[in-house]
């Protein structure tokens, strides 16, 4: 079967039917083979294609989420962090230069950083990011981790709204809410629970585990979190600080493939993404990390960006290989529900390829199959 | 380049060198022809098991030292005056000999060196020997499980076996020369990066390891084959690179934290609380319980002391005294007791790792994100010591990378203010580095570490 004929069988497979009212957008990708291309230009090619970021961020605080998940210590063969399982350095700096370079009055990256409440420039320093190169990116360049209170001063309330699966609504760090503008920078990967981690999934790091997490406080948030957040997340074995809205059906199911993809969709419908950056130059196939058992550097050397983070990781979805719309028992959510089709449910936007506008690259030939790499 | 010519000038003066200077190496050939590995190299000191009298010849031709590795089980007086009589330059006891052999062996040999290799538990701590040495140690490197996978040690962080806890232990009590005799593990490929590990391990932390190769590579060397001719080359070469700088040996440890421990108790054993704290790259000074005094505390802000009860009354008014000046002070759990090490044991048994890792978290909780000298960024997979003279103008950071792949983006901010840092490499490289203003201290950023460097700053 050629690339062509995949997409066109890929688009026509009615797996779901997808929610007609949905809204969609258009989703630009780029070919990027390496880091040392010039990512800044490319990037900025994108933006253009999405019809630029001017209108989007001029005179606005920007909050983009990045990713780096799990401990710095945990490395995919011994490799820098950037070209396996966090977001590459060279995409963060190149995104402030052309957020700022686009008006924006503030750029704020912000991440929950695996099991500390310390600064994330130094969670940065020991991922091998250069952080004064960040700094000089752009002007008014922040950092913040999220993890807990951290330089706020109480937690922002954010509400799902309509008709939540799992959360009424989530307590997490001011920046998620004193921003004019939320952009979710994520890496192109599979992920063990969810099947694909994208910009959706990117967005469960909102979580503060001072209040979700293994050890945060009972009635309160514990500012000094240094657990993940397995107990109260994945396995819904005990409810976050009280503090919080508490899980709606609490002890209904312990399963983390149910549980992960409807908490994805509530995060994504309380917290809005504005602007989805999915970065897959270099990163890794068969999970999220190298904590899973299998996981294994690839180059698909791709970008992907779209103004709708439904509509931008269905696209991502189909390059790497899998129908966005496939439900669980269909690779990759063999044995998890399909946070996409969640997130489409909210009304956020269509998981339906024939509705998205890709500009840039097409599918067929950024397509690179992650289960065969 | 001049310090090849310094350190052939130094093979070829050999014997004459001080015993403390010697660069040991266990010699597995005892033909002439293989000490041409040797040439410009710093190994001066070969332990031989067997020595034809050619190959002595060629060897003091050379001006190496030879010492005669002597065994427990035969006549040990005869087999040392036998190397000594066959103009070996001295004798190395290996193994634990009975009470009394090591100074009879030395009378026998009328002013021969005579180099104690013993288990740990019988080194002759804090005497005047020139050299003291142990045939006891773990082989440094990355811990790894059963099934692969990176062990996770109890500081969280991937966990390193390293012997850089004893060794500090170990000099903090003594200036003599030491030695780390452990052999490469049996039925273990070893690879070329892994004896640089192990070289560097020793010498960071101020020791010498005694060279030695596993039969497989020794017999593709001394074929010449040339993936190992080029392993031999980077040992040489890493080797090479400490013995360029002698004075580092002699530099104290430096850190606003302090750990008194008894060397002779849990300072002996490795994956200890030197060990640990070594993983988080806190700069920590080891404080031998019998030196404990006000002057030895100098400087420090935070003080551990692992074993309360074993303390005199006067140890335990420095300690007071340290505490009334502001200091910090930890100490180890109700109950807890440096212990001895048993028979043969270098590792902490699980129990008594489970019971240290009480004092870790305190330890870890009390320095917090604190920068007791030097703070190190993206390093997990190195250990780092730190040293400084005594007037505070030279310091240095040497980093030691366990992984086989070169680590690229650390960062270093430290204390104190320096206005040079310069980075040193075994290839030779000296390369000055930009300091920067960076959270209550100054930072260095370095592109790239192999195996080893060394940041010196003045």
């Amino acid at each position: 079967m050629t690339r062509r004929e995949w997409i066109a069988m890929l688009a026509a497979t009615p797996l779901l039917k997808a929610a007609p009212e949905a809204p969609t957008a258009p989703v630009s990708i780029a070919r990027c083979s390496s880091y040392d291309e010039d990512v800044t230009a490319k990037m900025a090619a994108m933006f253009d294609q999405l019809g630029g970021l001017e209108k989007l961020v001029r005179n606005k605080t920007v909050t983009v989420k990045i990713n780096m998940t799990g401990p710095t210590a945990q490395r995919v063969q011994g490799k820098a962090l950037g070209v396996t399982h966090y977001t590459h350095p060279k995409v963060v700096g190149a995104t402030a230069y052309l957020l700022s370079k686009a008006g924006a009055r503030r750029v704020r990256f912000v991440e929950s950083a695996w099991a500390t409440a310390g600064p994330l420039e130094e969670v940065m320093l020991d991922s091998g990011w250069n952080v004064r190169s960040l700094q000089s990116a752009a002007p008014n360049v922040e950092f913040e981790n999220t993890n807990a209170i951290g330089k706020g001063k109480k937690y922002a309330r954010l509400n799902v709204g309509g008709s939540p699966l799992m959360y009424a609504g989530f307590e997490m760090n001011h920046a998620y809410e004193e921003t004019d503008v939320f952009v979710s920078l994520a890496k192109l990967k599979n992920h063990a629970t969810c099947g694909v981690t994208l910009s959706m999934k990117n967005c469960f790091g909102n979580l503060p585990a001072s209040i979700y997490g293994d050890n945060a406080g009972v009635d309160e948030p514990n500012e000094s979190p240094t657990r993940g957040r397995q107990a109260v997340c994945h396995d819904g074995k005990r409810q976050p600080s009280k503090s919080a809205p508490q899980e709606l059906h609490f002890g209904a199911n312990h399963e983390p493939e149910y549980r992960m993809p409807r908490i994805v969709a509530d995060v994504v419908a309380a917290r809005p993404i504005h602007l989805a950056i999915i970065e897959g130059v270099e990163t890794i196939a068969g999970g999220e990390g190298p904590w899973i058992r299998g996981v294994r550097p690839v180059q698909p050397g791709v970008i992907v960006a779209g103004l709708n983070p439904v509509c931008t990781d269905a696209v991502a979805t189909a390059m790497m290989g899998y129908s966005p719309r496939a439900t669980r028992g269909t690779t990759p959510f063999e044995n998890c529900d399909n946070t996409l089709l969640f997130a489409e449910g909210h009304g956020i936007g269509t998981t339906d390829l024939k509705r998205i506008d890709v500009r840039g690259l097409p599918i067929e030939q950024a397509l690179y199959r992650f289960h065969q790499a | 380049m001049r310090w090849v010519a310094i350190l052939v000038f130094a093979q070829l003066a050999g014997a004459a060198v001080a015993p403390s200077a010697w660069v040991p190496m266990r010699w597995p050939w005892s033909d002439s022809k293989s000490l041409e590995l040797l040439a410009g190299g710093p190994v001066n000191c070969l332990l031989v098991k067997s020595y034809p009298a050619d190959f002595i010849t060629a060897a003091s031709a050379r001006g190496l030292a030879t010492l005669a590795i002597v065994t427990p089980g035969g006549d040990t007086l005869a087999s040392a005056r036998a190397a000594v009589a066959a103009q070996l330059t001295g004798v190395v006891l290996e193994g634990d000999f009975p009470e009394g052999v090591a100074a009879a062996v030395r009378e026998a040999v009328a002013g021969a060196p005579v180099i104690e290799l013993t288990s740990r538990g019988r080194m002759p701590l804090g005497s005047n020997a020139p050299i003291i040495g142990t045939w006891q140690g773990v082989w440094p490197g990355i811990a790894v499980e059963e099934d692969g996978a990176k062990k996770s040690g109890p500081t969280n962080s991937v966990w390193i076996d390293t012997n850089t806890g004893f060794i500090r232990a170990v000099r903090a009590w003594g200036g003599a020369a030491l030695w780390i005799a452990n052999q490469p593990p049996a039925k273990t490929v070893v690879t070329g990066t892994r004896y640089l590990q192990v070289i560097a391990d020793a010498a960071a932390s101020g020791a010498h390891w005694v060279l030695a190769l596993d039969d497989d590579f020794a017999d593709r060397l001394v074929r010449r084959e040339e993936a190992a001719m080029r392993d031999w080359r980077r040992i040489v070469e890493l080797a090479g690179y400490f013995e360029r700088h002698p004075e580092w040996r002699r530099l104290p440890e430096y850190g606003k934290l302090a750990v008194v421990q008894d060397p002779a108790k849990g300072g002996l054993l490795s994956g200890g609380i030197l060990d640990m704290i070594a993983v988080k790259h806190t700069p920590v000074r080891p404080v031998p319980r019998q030196h404990l005094t006000a002057d030895a505390l100098k400087g420090a802000t935070m003080a551990v002391n692992v074993d309360a009860d074993a303390l005199t009354p006067e140890q335990k008014e420095v300690l007071r005294s340290f505490t009334r000046g502001g200091g910090m002070l930890l100490t180890g759990p109700p109950g807890w007791k440096d212990s001895n090490p048993g028979e043969g044991r270098i590792t902490l048994e699980k129990a008594e790792l489970e019971r240290l890792n009480d004092i870790w978290r305190d330890v870890n909780s009390m320095v917090g994100r604190r920068n007791l000298g030097v703070r190190l960024f993206n390093v997990s997979s190195m250990l780092s010591n730190v040293l400084a003279s005594d007037d505070g103008k030279i310091a240095l950071i040497h980093l030691v990378n366990y992984s086989d792949y070169p680590i690229e983006n650390v960062t270093a901010h430290f204390l104190g203010s320096y206005k040079r840092a310069v980075l040193l490499t075994p290839d030779g490289t000296e390369k000055q580095l930009d300091i920067y203003p960076a959270d209550e201290a100054s930072g260095v950023d370095i592109a790239k570490v192999s195996v080893c460097a060394t940041i010196k700053l003045e």
